[in-house]
């Protein structure tokens, strides 16, 4: 007979698990993993006008197309989900004490790693929701029914001071170890702080921040990767140009989203979304001038040629040269009619409600070359890149007229120079250009540099600029009905409130039971 | 006591007759027989004599009035004489030897009838022919003739030396027993609400298992078979409704054991000698814990105790049929309407008039769900020989199940049964050793059936699709774009489960005293399960000329094996006190001690790129992270019971009984641990009052009875009160190297038990000289402590620990009434039940839940029924683009006439969450059986019917959404009535491509559309039977032989004409308080049996 007193054999308990460094750490190791994660790293990049999504009604879907209310599953789960996260955080800050003789440094890091987690959370939650529940010990269950949110500015403040008072505690990427690649870096919290002023157009602050790391060696050193395309490649992972990133592993921690974007004859199950035109369209042409620019040289009927070879790295058109694993190269035909044999005529676009792509397009960066069976990946995601801080730098420094040539030169000559650019006039500064041309330059290379990193839709409601780029009908490549569009597949219509919808609603699941949270206007 | 003559009445009316006739006349009325000297007697004389029910010494005084005659009557001799009465004028009284038989109203033998002498021990049984032989009795023994289900005879011996007696059944079983917790119980004794299924009901019928032969057999045992996928045979089970959010499930025990549900389904349904439900308090709380739900009790056939050994064969062989509800349109059909779905939100059309004219030209190919399901073939053969003397019976059985799956390759089930049942008296000692050996094997697709019914059914009957080249070759097109299920069928490998259980025990019953028994027994549950899983690599290509293939299925070639070993030992010892005092007292006692332990280990290997040949690993292969070894798999549990019954009955008239169960179990910790549940029950026969002798023989029998009692339900996780720090390993990634991370779960210190109270009113009545019995039953149960997670805002950051704080009360009905009748020849049996039960949460701590998946909302709301529907009504379709003006619509919604129009129910002028409403409920209500047996001379015929009479069910997917979400390609036929501006009064809104604005206000939200009726009737059995006259049969050494046809499920009424009614995505919790999955209607098809079966018995 067995005993009445039975403990699991599968778990710890209190009695057990506060025991050694090693197992504290672990709970650390939980707060990384939710600090972001694969799913929303691409899906949010649907909510932007860099993708359109063709198939099913996901969430994102729904918030696209200006009908979420406030039950939308995306409102719940991301609200959930951040924090989720901060409970670990607590639990690990308020329990890692209970650990006999750790030591003291390695304590104050794992700490500061923890106070970083909880940082970048809360910057997610004000960043959609604006005013959130802010909380620097865990709660009570009481407490949760009851608590209001606190004001927008007052998370920003927050989680500036959070990441001022980590970076000074955290050790930097050369500090680390080899075995601590991808932990948080003194680096990380100061990039994570430009971006909070970037997301408040605090232009001055983000010109500071930036410099801490652009002029010095403080918070680390970092430096662009010399190849655009190899920054995403697995055998690059920890490149000098990551300042933050999800760490992943082959077959063991693995993320699979591109089993559902990348072109079906190179092993794709359908393609669930897929870049717009209007991304595609915003890629200059080699001699950097845009394609609506008479002197362009941009020919419709052979739009891929001569253009920022960064979108070769990030978008697959028809005839694209796809590497496949063994090296060789394989062309995706997209154009219909156009496939030479039955295999590759899969990814002919074949109308909407299909299986192959939605709009002429198939997304190409992270692809992994390295991947296993379904597109299972062990590839990083990066969260924050140095390029990201030098187009933070160069934005700012022209919304604060100050864009010069050495400003230019070290931000949007550098990018270009590494995407491949040769040709002078796509590389020099133009004093000529007025600061709003500047500024359609340098959002326009951000777009392009960033595109497909999740970042975009952060970019177009900070630039308010959501209300119109994600109004009316998106469009795929020149497939369509000659008579509508010029031919440009005319896709489903978006819409986008500018009363509304800059915020997410706060879950309506979430105000009933906690009636003190509020609501955001028009939900 | 009386004397024969004494009883005897006659009724002798004769004008001017001789003194002889009479005399003969008599004898023909009556067992007497005259002894007298013609030359003493005169018995020409002429006499008129008119007697009406007159005893024999008065007629006689009367007819020898005056005459000298004298008589003296010895039992049933009479002598006649005049003077002095000489003894030997009669023959000597005689000792003599009696035979005979015993048959059925079938005129087949019954074997092991008890035969005995009434007022002595002497006795006897039958044999395997019926037959019997009593010595030593004389002509006024009185032979008793008993049978359980038979009505028992008395027989007087009188001159016959050879007595032949015809048993009838008992219509009524009044004398039945019944199977109760821990003992048996007269049927007319009980006050309990204890329903007992017989074998008659559960053999001969070619189903799978026993709790599919079930599902219709007893009020508010409501069985939903969920899946009839001979590899997953998912059943719900719940008696008397939903009382928990937690586990609805019964408690099961089987020949005294407990064990699990599965080791239900185990059991050969052959086995089977009758199910008892316990429903009420009264009759469950000796289960206490336990048994909030139910119990139910099986016992298995054990052998009687006939000379002869019985064989019994028997086959039921068949063919099952796939029954698809739904099919799709013709293929150029589907391309037109495909195009107006697109024109209608603006889009571009996709087919070009070329292409259709095409598609019409070519006619349609196999559409691929019919090309992927197949007839199978089921088999059921069953062996048994079973018998036994005067100290010990044996039962021996063997069966063998086949049912080969509905899905192209070779799959299905095989399941053989092997069990020993032997009871031996030594002494006042009695022995039973009970052990039963099962092995299902099984061969299943390495595929779900959701994924090959939905990548079958959801593409159009166009010719230019084939699943395989003529070459082979496994085909892709532009909408199956990743693979095919045949070729997942065919080549994909299997999941191939070989799972032993064994279950048996030990059984020692004492004789201690005058009524009193004491028993012990030992009893083990192992199962020891195995799954084997070869996943094959399966190239596709875009065209049987392809050479290189486009995608392939299972690329990872898993290689898997699980190892499960559980086992549950089960320790009682019991002291069981029955007697009766003055024959009017009748006292009963029952105490005992039990410890149930429960352990189960399981590991897991898993292997990705095995040896595509072999399955063994090879250089590339790599350990799948989620394998595991046994410490992460281990379960253990223990309850120590006390247990006890006291009843009294006066005159099996007033009856009164208390029971309890104190449990202490693992599940809670140590302050809470031991939990005491009572209960209370009383009866009242109240046809036995002497004020109603009127009604008693006139109407029948009339009881009724009553009980209260709190059961218990412990059927929570293990270890629960414990916070605990789950270690997921491959949670981060450093440097490339995975890292370890823990989750925590809170625990609660002071969790126990659910507690149910319970109580139960009924009344059971006779009519009609006991042909018509009526059951009825009231309950109302109120389970308070449910073991929930509260509602927690996502701000607290994750789940807290469970707490005792729900509450539910679940109430309802239920009827049985059973009818038998003989006419003639033929012998009608009709048993119908009838049954509801309805849900109520109480307290959710002022709370409530939405549970959502896809369009499906469940909601947890106070004062509605568990797991409710809730969404928006809608109110029809818009006719004009002036009622748009005029109606709310959903945010950011545009429409057209033909989309679907919501109920704005706070008339906000916005359809948003606050215009929910509750829709529905997806429990059975009003669920009955109807089973009807009709035999006339070697005939039987059979019908069973099952359904429910009130059920909500949500449906959503391509059944339903036309074109659902992109996802599906076709229309079927029964999606045709959709809006037109000529056919606005259509079933469904117009069509509208997914994606659009439309689409996503008819089919993207959580609405009434996706809600059917879901009430069906099933005719679920049907049998005809034929056995051959025995004089036929005898000669060649047969017993018995009946040769029978059968089917099953042929036909269903229901509402919903694309789906079966029972389809249902909530198992018997309806979700708890955790989500559940939406029903897309993929399931594996309703199957419709054909078959014959043949019993022989020799």
């Amino acid at each position: 007979c067995n005993d009445l007193d039975l403990a699991p054999t599968n778990k710890f308990t209190e009695a057990n698990y506060w025991s050694s460094p090693e197992k504290a750490n672990m709970v650390l190791n939980m707060a990384y993993s939710q600090m972001y994660n694969s799913g929303y790293f691409f899906s949010t990049e649907a909510l932007s006008d860099n993708i359109y999504e063709g198939r099913g009604s996901s969430s994102e879907k729904i918030i696209s197309s200006g009908q979420a209310d406030a039950s939308n599953n995306r409102f719940a789960n991301e609200w959930r989900d951040c924090y989720g996260g901060i409970k670990t955080c607590h639990t690990f800050l308020e329990n890692v004490d209970r650990v006999e003789g750790m030591d003291e440094d390695l304590k104050a890091r794992m700490n500061a790693e923890a106070r970083f987690i909880r940082a970048y959370l809360y910057f997610r939650l004000t960043t959609w929701y604006g005013d959130v529940p802010l909380f620097e010990t865990d709660i009570t269950l009481d407490e949760s029914k009851e608590i209001a949110r606190t004001s927008h500015e007052e998370v920003l403040a927050f989680v500036r001071n959070e990441l001022d008072a980590v970076a000074a505690v955290l050790p930097t990427n050369e500090e680390y170890g080899e075995e601590d690649a991808g932990r948080i870096t003194a680096g990380a919290a100061v990039a994570l702080k430009a971006r909070t002023y970037l997301y408040s157009n605090d232009w001055q602050n983000v010109v500071n921040t930036c410099e801490e790391l652009i002029n010095s060696d403080q918070y680390g050193s970092y430096s662009l990767f010399p190849s655009y395309e190899g920054i995403f490649l697995p055998e690059n992972e920890y490149n000098d140009e990551v300042i933050l990133d999800l760490g992943y592993v082959p077959s063991l921690r693995t993320w699979g989203e591109y089993f559902d974007y990348a072109p079906l004859s190179v092993g794709a199950r359908v393609n669930q979304m897929a870049p717009t035109q209007e991304l595609v369209d915003d890629y200059l042409m080699m001699n950097g001038r845009t394609i609506d620019d008479a002197n362009s040289g941009y020919d419709e009927n052979d739009p891929y040629v001569r253009r920022d070879p960064r979108l070769t790295a990030t978008v697959v058109y028809h005839e694209f040269p796809w590497r496949l694993p063994d090296g060789t190269i394989q062309t995706i035909y997209i154009k219909p009619g156009t496939a030479p044999d039955e295999s590759a005529e899969v990814d002919e676009y074949k109308g909407q409600g299909t299986n192959s792509t939605s709009t002429g397009y198939y997304m190409r960066k992270y692809y992994d070359p390295q991947s296993l069976a379904a597109f299972t990946s062990g590839l990083n995601l990066i969260l924050i890149r140095y390029a990201d801080v030098l187009l933070m730098y160069a934005e700012a420094k022209n919304e604060l007229n100050q864009m010069d040539e050495n400003v230019w030169n070290s931000t949007i000559k550098a990018l270009r120079e590494r995407a491949g650019f040769s040709d002078a006039s796509a590389l020099n500064f133009d004093a000529s250009l007025s600061q709003a041309d500047l500024r359609e330059t340098i959002r326009r290379e951000r777009r392009i540099e960033l595109a497909l990193e999740g970042l975009r839709i952060f970019d177009i409601r900070r630039w308010e600029t959501a209300e119109t780029v994600l109004d009316g009908n998106p469009h795929g490549a020149q497939y369509g009905d000659p008579s509508i569009d010029n031919g440009y597949i005319r896709l489903d219509v978006r819409s986008f409130n500018p009363e509304r919808d800059y915020l997410w609603a706060v879950p309506q699941s979430q105000k009933d039971l906690n009636p003190n949270l509020g609501q955001n206007p028009g939900y | 006591k009386e004397s024969y003559s004494q009883v005897t009445r006659l009724s002798v009316e004769l004008k001017n007759t001789d003194v002889k006739s009479v005399l003969e006349e008599i004898e023909n009325q009556s067992e007497f027989h005259f002894f007298y000297s013609g030359d003493v007697i005169d018995t020409e004389r002429k006499v008129s004599v008119s007697f009406r029910n007159t005893d024999i010494e008065k007629i006689l005084t009367e007819i020898f009035y005056n005459t000298g005659v004298e008589y003296k009557i010895v039992g049933r001799q009479v002598a006649l004489y005049k003077g002095e009465f000489d003894e030997s004028n009669l023959p000597a009284v005689q000792q003599q030897g009696v035979t005979g038989t015993v048959t059925g109203a079938d005129g087949l033998p019954i074997p092991g009838v008890t035969v005995f002498v009434k007022g002595t021990t002497q006795g006897t049984v039958t044999d395997i022919d019926g037959n019997f032989q009593v010595s030593n009795v004389g002509p006024d023994a009185v032979l008793s003739f008993s049978f359980v289900g038979m009505l028992s005879q008395e027989v007087v011996v009188g001159n016959q030396s050879n007595i032949s007696v015809v048993l009838e059944e008992d219509a009524i079983g009044i004398e039945e027993v019944v199977v109760i917790g821990y003992g048996t119980m007269q049927k007319k004794n009980l006050i309990g609400s204890v329903d007992q299924v017989n074998s008659d009901l559960i053999e001969n019928r070619p189903v799978a298992n026993a709790v599919q032969a079930l599902q219709g057999a007893s009020a508010n045992l409501v069985i939903q078979q969920r899946s009839m996928n001979p590899n997953d045979n998912s059943m719900n089970i719940n008696i008397r409704g939903v009382s928990t959010m937690n586990n609805n499930n019964p408690l099961v025990v089987i020949d005294g054991m407990i064990t699990e549900m599965g080791s239900l389904s185990n059991l050969n349904p052959a086995d089977i000698e009758n199910v008892s439900v316990l429903k009420d308090a009264g009759s469950a709380a000796i289960y206490g814990s336990r048994s909030s739900n139910g119990v139910i009790l099986v016992t298995t056939k054990k052998g009687s105790k006939s000379d002869k050994p019985i064989v019994r064969v028997s086959t039921m062989t068949g063919f099952q049929d796939p029954d698809v509800l739904f099919s799709p349109v013709k293929g150029y059909e589907n391309a037109l309407l495909k195009n107006q779905a697109l024109i209608n939100v603006g889009s571009s059309p996709k087919y070009t008039p070329a292409e259709i004219r095409d598609f019409q030209q070519n006619g349609d190919g196999q559409w691929f769900l019919d090309g992927i399901l197949q007839s199978a073939l089921q088999q059921n053969y069953n062996a048994s020989i079973s018998g036994g003397n005067e100290t010990s019976t044996y039962m021996v059985s063997a069966g063998y199940y086949n049912q080969e799956s509905n899905f192209v390759g070779s799959f299905g089930i095989e399941r053989y049964n092997f069990r020993t049942n032997l009871v031996s008296q030594y002494g006042k000692l009695k022995l039973s050793a009970l052990m039963a050996f099962n092995r299902t094997m099984q061969k299943a697709p390495n595929a779900s059936t959701g994924f090959l019914i939905v990548d079958g059914s959801r593409i159009p009957p166009y010719y230019t699709y084939q699943m395989k080249a003529d070459n082979g070759k496994y085909l892709i097109n532009d909408v199956l774009s990743q693979f095919n299920p045949l070729g997942q069928l065919e080549a994909g490998g299997f999941q191939k489960k070989d799972d032993d259980n064994f279950l048996g025990s030990l059984n020692a019953e004492l004789d201690v005293a005058k009524g009193l028994k004491a028993k012990a027994m030992v009893g083990l549950d192992l199962g020891a399960n195995h799954r084997f899983i070869r996943a094959l690599e399966v190239p596709f290509y875009s065209s049987p000329t392809a050479e290189k293939p486009n995608s392939y299925a299972n690329q990872t070639r898993n290689t898997e094996d699980y190892n499960e070993k559980r086992y549950i030992l089960n320790t009682q010892f019991l002291l069981d006190y029955n007697r009766s005092f003055n024959e009017d007292h009748n006292v009963s006692g029952l105490i005992g001690v039990s410890n149930e332990s429960y352990t189960r280990q399981a590991n897991e290997i898993k292997m990705r790129y095995t040896d595509p040949d072999l399955g063994l690993p090879q250089s590339e292969t790599e350990i799948d992270p989620s394998s595991y070894n046994t410490p992460a798999q281990t379960q253990e549990r223990s309850i120590y019971s006390i247990f006890g019954r006291a009843g009294y009955n006066y005159k099996d008239k007033y009856y009164g009984e208390f029971s309890f169960r104190y449990d202490g179990s693992s599940k809670f910790a140590e302050d809470y641990r031991w939990g005491f549940f009572p209960s209370f029950t009383g009866g009242w026969r109240m046809s036995e009052e002497s004020f109603m002798d009127n009604y008693k023989s006139n109407i029948g029998d009339l009881k009724l009875r009553g009980s209260y009692g709190v059961l218990g339900n412990q059927n929570v996780d293990d270890y629960s009160y414990f916070t605990t720090y789950t270690v997921y390993n491959n949670s981060y990634g450093f440097n490339n190297e995975a890292v370890s991370g823990t989750g925590f779960d809170f625990g609660n210190s002071m969790l126990q038990w659910e507690q149910s109270a319970n109580f139960n009113i009924g009344a059971d009545a006779t009519f009609f000289d006991y042909k018509l019995s009526v059951s009825l039953d009231y309950f109302n149960k109120l389970t308070s402590q449910i073991l929930l997670t509260p509602v927690v805002p996502s701000v607290f950051g994750g789940a807290v620990a469970k707490e005792n704080a729900g509450e539910m009360r679940n109430q309802g009905w239920e009827a049985t009434i059973n009818y038998h009748a003989k006419t003639g020849s033929v012998d009608h049996n009709v048993r119908l039940n009838l049954a509801d039960a309805k849900n109520e949460v109480v307290d959710f701590g002022g709370n409530e839940q939405i549970d959502s998946n896809d369009q499906l909302r469940k909601l947890i709301r106070e004062g509605e029924a568990l797991g409710s529907y809730f969404g928006y009504k809608t109110d029809g379709y818009f006719g004009s683009y002036q009622e748009i003006e005029n109606s709310a619509l959903p945010i950011g919604a545009t429409v057209e006439p033909g989309d679907v129009k919501y109920v704005d129910k706070n008339n906000d002028g916005v359809i948003d969450d606050k215009d929910r409403q509750v829709l529905g409920n997806a429990f059975p209500r009003y669920t009955f059986g109807l089973n009807y047996d009709v035999t006339w001379k070697g005939f039987d015929f059979g019908v069973l019917i099952q359904g429910v009479g009130k059920r909500d069910m949500f449906l959503r997917g391509e059944l339903v959404e036309p074109f659902h979400a992109n996802y599906s390609y076709v229309m079927y036929q029964h999606q045709l009535d959709f809006w037109t501006p000529v056919n606005p009064e259509a079933e469904w809104p117009r069509l509208s491509a997914p994606g659009s604005s439309s689409n996503q206000n008819n089919w993207g939200r959580a609405s009434d559309i996706y809600i059917f009726n879901a009430a069906y009737v099933r005719l679920k059995n049907i049998q005809l039977g034929y056995t051959l006259p025995k004089e036929l049969t005898a000669k060649a050494g047969v017993q018995k032989l009946r040769l029978s046809v059968n089917a099953q499920n042929l036909f269903t009424l229901s509402n919903v004409s694309f789906i079966d009614p029972e389809s249902t995505e909530f198992g018997s919790n309806m979700g708890g308080t955790g989500g559940t999955g939406a029903n897309s209607g993929r399931n594996y098809p309703t199957l419709k049996y054909y078959g014959f079966g043949l019993e022989l018995e020799f």
